[in-house]
C-alpha cells in the first residue's frame, strides 16, 4: 500500500493521460462511426463502397498491428506522429470501423416501413434519418456501442507500446523500478491495482449507458415491439 | 365514369403505368383518373397490382413507364424533389406499419407539417389536437403508439395524414392488419371523411365499405384494370365474369 501511495503522483499523471486518450478516442471514434455508418446506408453507391472498404480494412487488422503500422509508417510518408497522436489515430480508425457496423446494424434494425411511411409524409431523406430513423436506432445501437467503448478504453493500454506514458505504462515502470531498487517484485499488487482502476472506469461507462437505455425505454420505444406492434394479440 | 367527366381537370391522372418486379408484371398499362371529391375504391385478388397502383400515385413505387399528372401538372417520374412536393399534398395510410413509435400521438401528427414549413409548431399542435378530436382520440395526445390499440393507432395515422391538409388520401388496405373488432372504428372514420368530401383512393377488401362509399370501383387482376364503374355495376349481375367471380368469392 505504501508503494502505491509513494507513487501516487506518478500514477495520477498516467491516469490523466489514459483518461485524456480514452475520452478523445471515444469522441472521435463515435463521430467516425456515425459518419461511416450513415455512408454505408447512403443512396449513393460510391459512398457505400467507400464505407465498406474502410470498415473491411480497419476491422480486419489487429489493433496492435494497426498501431505499430501507423506509428512507424507515418514518418515514412512525411508526417511523424507523436506517440499520443498515433495511438489516438489508430484507436479512432479501428473503433470507427467497428462502430460503423454497429450504427449500420442499428439503422437496419429499424424496419423499412418506418422509412416508407416517413417518405409518404413528404419528409426529406435527411429529415427521415434525423427525426424518424436515428432516434429509434439509438436503442439497438446503445448496448453494443457501449461494449465497443469499454473495449476502446481498455485498448488505450496498448498505447504504452509506442511510449505513451499512460496509466498501464506507468504501472509497468513502477513494477520494474521497484524490482530493481528493492529486489522484490510488486507485480501482483501493482497490476491488481491497474485491474481495479480499469474496471472502475469501464463499469462507470456501462452504468452511464444503462441509465440512458432506461431513459429511452421510458418513452415506450421498445425496439422489438415497435415495428410490428400493431396487432393487439398474436 | 361520370365523376371524371364532370370535372374539367382530374386531380390525379395516370396513363399507361407499367411496373415490373423481377419477373412479375405488377402493372401492365394501367390508366385511371381521380376527380376532386371522388371516392375511388380499388379491389382485386392479392397480387393483382392494387397496392402497386396506389403506391405509384405518390411515388413510393416508381413506375417503369407511363405518365402521372397531379392537378394538371406532369410529375417528373425520376425527380425525387418532384415526388416529395407531390407527397406533401397526397396523404397515405398504410396497412400495418403506421406510427413512429418514439413519438407521442401528437408528435407523430405535428412532425411532417412543421418540417414542411406548413405551420409553426404551436399552430401545428393546435391543429393536431383538433384532428385527434376529429378521430375521437383527444385524450391520447401524449400517448406513445405502443400504448394504443391497433384501431387507435390507425386513427392517429389518419389524423397524421390529414395534418398535411392533403388534397387526396390514399388508403392501402387500412383495415387488413386489424383485429376484427377494430375494423369498424376505422371504417366509420373513413366513411365520415368521405361524407366531408375528402377525395379518397382506397385499396380494400371491405366490400360493404366499397358499396357504401365508392363513387367508382376499379377491379384489378394480373396488373390490369379489368373493369371500372359505379358500385351498382361492379357488384351487380352485369359485371365482367372475372369481377363477378371475385366478388362472389370474397363476399
Amino acid at each position: 500500500m505504501a508503494l502505491l501511495l509513494d507513487n501516487l503522483g506518478f500514477f495520477l499523471s498516467g491516469l490523466e493521460s489514459t483518461i485524456r486518450l480514452a475520452l478523445l478516442t471515444l469522441v472521435c471514434a463515435i463521430v467516425v462511426s456515425v459518419l461511416i455508418g450513415l455512408m454505408s446506408v447512403s443512396q449513393w453507391r460510391g459512398l457505400r463502397v467507400a464505407a465498406l472498404c474502410y470498415v473491411e480494412f480497419w476491422r480486419d487488422i489487429p489493433l496492435l498491428v494497426n498501431l505499430l503500422f501507423i506509428y512507424f509508417g507515418a514518418p515514412l510518408v512525411g508526417v511523424p506522429l507523436k506517440p499520443f497522436t498515433a495511438a489516438l489515430l489508430s484507436l479512432t480508425l479501428w473503433g470507427g470501423a467497428n462502430g460503423a457496423e454497429i450504427v449500420r446494424g442499428g439503422i437496419n434494425a429499424i424496419g423499412r416501413h418506418q422509412f416508407v411511411s416517413a417518405t409518404a409524409l413528404g419528409l426529406k431523406r435527411w429529415e427521415i434519418y434525423r427525426y424518424v430513423v436515428l432516434p429509434q436506432a439509438l436503442m439497438p445501437i446503445l448496448p453494443p456501442m457501449t461494449g465497443l467503448c469499454t473495449t476502446l478504453v481498455q485498448a488505450t493500454s496498448l498505447a504504452s507500446l509506442v511510449g505513451v506514458n499512460e496509466f498501464f505504462r506507468i504501472t509497468q515502470i513502477v513494477v520494474e523500478r521497484t524490482t530493481m531498487q528493492s529486489g522484490y517484485s510488486p507485480a501482483f499488487l501493482v497490476y491488481a491495482f491497474a485491474l481495479v482502476v480499469y474496471f472502475a472506469i469501464c463499469s462507470a461507462l456501462t452504468r452511464l449507458s444503462r441509465y440512458f437505455e432506461q431513459r429511452l425505454q421510458k418513452t415506450g420505444t421498445s425496439a422489438i415491439a415497435a415495428p410490428r406492434g400493431f396487432k393487439e394479440s398474436a | 365514369m361520370s365523376a371524371m367527366q364532370s370535372s374539367p381537370t382530374p386531380l390525379i391522372e395516370a396513363r399507361g403505368l407499367a411496373k415490373t418486379f423481377g419477373q412479375t408484371q405488377a402493372l401492365d398499362d394501367v390508366s385511371c383518373s381521380i376527380a376532386s371529391g371522388e371516392r375511388l375504391v380499388v379491389i382485386g385478388p392479392s397480387g393483382s397490382g392494387k397496392s402497386t397502383l396506389i403506391r405509384c400515385l405518390n411515388g413510393l413505387v416508381k413506375p417503369d413507364a407511363g405518365e402521372i399528372r397531379f392537378d394538371g401538372d406532369r410529375v417528373e417520374l425520376s425527380s425525387e424533389a418532384h415526388w416529395r412536393r407531390l407527397r406533401q399534398r397526397v396523404g397515405m395510410v398504410f396497412q400495418d406499419y403506421t406510427l413512429f413509435p418514439h413519438l407521442t400521438a401528437l408528435e407523430n401528427i405535428t412532425l411532417a407539417p412543421v418540417r414542411a414549413g406548413l405551420m409553426a409548431k404551436p399552430e401545428a399542435e393546435l391543429e393536431a389536437r383538433r384532428l385527434l378530436e376529429r378521430v375521437q382520440l383527444a385524450e391520447k395526445a401524449s400517448s406513445y403508439p405502443t400504448f394504443l390499440s391497433g384501431g387507435q393507432q390507425q386513427r392517429v395515422a389518419i389524423a397524421r395524414a390529414l395534418a398535411m391538409r392533403p388534397q387526396v388520401l390514399l388508403f392501402d388496405e387500412p383495415t387488413s392488419a386489424l383485429d376484427p373488432e377494430m375494423i369498424k372504428e376505422v371504417l366509420d372514420l373513413m366513411v365520415s371523411l368521405a361524407r366531408d368530401g375528402m377525395t379518397m383512393v382506397v385499396v380494400t377488401h371491405e366490400m360493404g365499405f366499397a358499396r357504401a362509399v365508392a363513387d367508382r370501383v376499379l377491379f384489378m387482376e394480373a396488373g390490369r384494370i379489368v373493369e371500372a364503374g359505379p358500385p351498382d355495376q361492379i357488384f351487380g349481375d352485369q359485371s365482367d365474369v372475372r369481377t363477378r367471380e371475385f366478388v362472389r368469392r370474397i363476399a
